[in-house]
């Protein structure tokens, strides 16, 4: 599966990859001791939202996680 | 002559049975759904945002891309970015000590080529009740219709389109659980091939 930006395909497997292995083998057995993939993603989005400003792509302004959003432990 | 500032909403509700998948195998699925063989158009996955809230839940917003395959002449004069539709998704995983909900929420962008009707879809996955090697997926599907008043012909094709993608759904959903089995099987083949060594070696040596 590719990324919006073509660029970004190698950094969004990178960051998939990790975040399965921590879905499965770490959240769904309700182990929160935090989360392994936080630079992966970063590199990953600094990519993405270029990719999404060059294409100009309208993305939703919904407000993630609405009222329940908290800052993530790091 | 239509008017903005009035919203129609049809709700259908289709009730689906996985039979003998537990909800994790499911869940694991449903995070992993693209690309399979039954939803074509989408050709790009991206994560936007991801983070878990006060009450435990893990949110993720996700980008797909959706190629809808127009005549390569249209394509030509229009650009290739144009052909493009995108959806937004937006799902929630929630954990209780003892059972499991994934809800899934789908706001799409633009799921028509006009903007007067718009299609959102909830799909929430729960654990069988009475049966842990089960899952129950319900479907919903609100169409919003701005300032139009809809037929009962209307309502009806667009009801009975959505329980024909209900279906494929879990169709999708099935291949990719076959897929994430297959891939658990060599996992486990290559360790039992590794561990299988060690173990004849000791039958020798008695």
């Amino acid at each position: 599966m590719n990324s919006v930006g073509e660029a970004c395909t190698d950094l969004k497997r990178e960051y998939d990859q990790c975040f399965n292995r921590w879905f499965a083998e770490k959240f769904l057995k309700g182990d929160r001791s935090g989360d392994p993939c936080t630079e992966t993603f970063r590199k990953y989005q600094r990519c993405v939202q270029k990719a999404i400003k060059e294409k100009d792509i309208p993305i939703d302004g919904v407000e993630f996680m609405g009222p329940n959003k908290d800052k993530p432990e790091s | 002559f239509p008017h903005w500032g009035s919203s129609y909403h049809l709700y259908t509700t289709i009730l689906l049975f996985f039979p003998s998948h537990p909800w994790e195998t499911v869940t694991k699925a449903a995070m992993q759904k693209y690309p399979n063989p039954m939803n074509p158009s989408v050709i790009g996955v991206d994560v936007l945002d991801r983070g878990i809230d006060k009450q435990g839940r893990l949110h993720s917003k996700r980008l797909l891309s959706t190629e809808w395959g127009l005549p390569s002449i249209v394509k030509s004069i229009i650009g290739n970015s144009r052909t493009y539709t995108y959806v937004q998704e937006h799902t929630a995983v929630v954990l209780y000590k003892t059972f499991y909900i994934l809800t899934l929420l789908l706001f799409p962008l633009q799921i028509t080529f006009t903007n007067m009707v718009s299609v959102d879809e909830k799909l929430t996955y729960k654990p069988h009740p009475e049966d842990k090697d089960k899952t129950i997926l319900t479907q919903e599907a609100i169409i919003s219709v701005k300032g139009v008043s809809l037929s009962s012909y209307l309502e009806g094709v667009m009801a009975s389109t959505i329980s024909v993608n209900a279906g494929k759904g879990r169709e999708a959903m099935e291949w990719v659980i076959r897929r994430l089995n297959a891939e658990i099987e060599e996992l486990a083949a290559t360790a039992r091939g590794t561990i299988r060594t060690p173990m004849a070696a000791a039958v020798t040596e008695k």
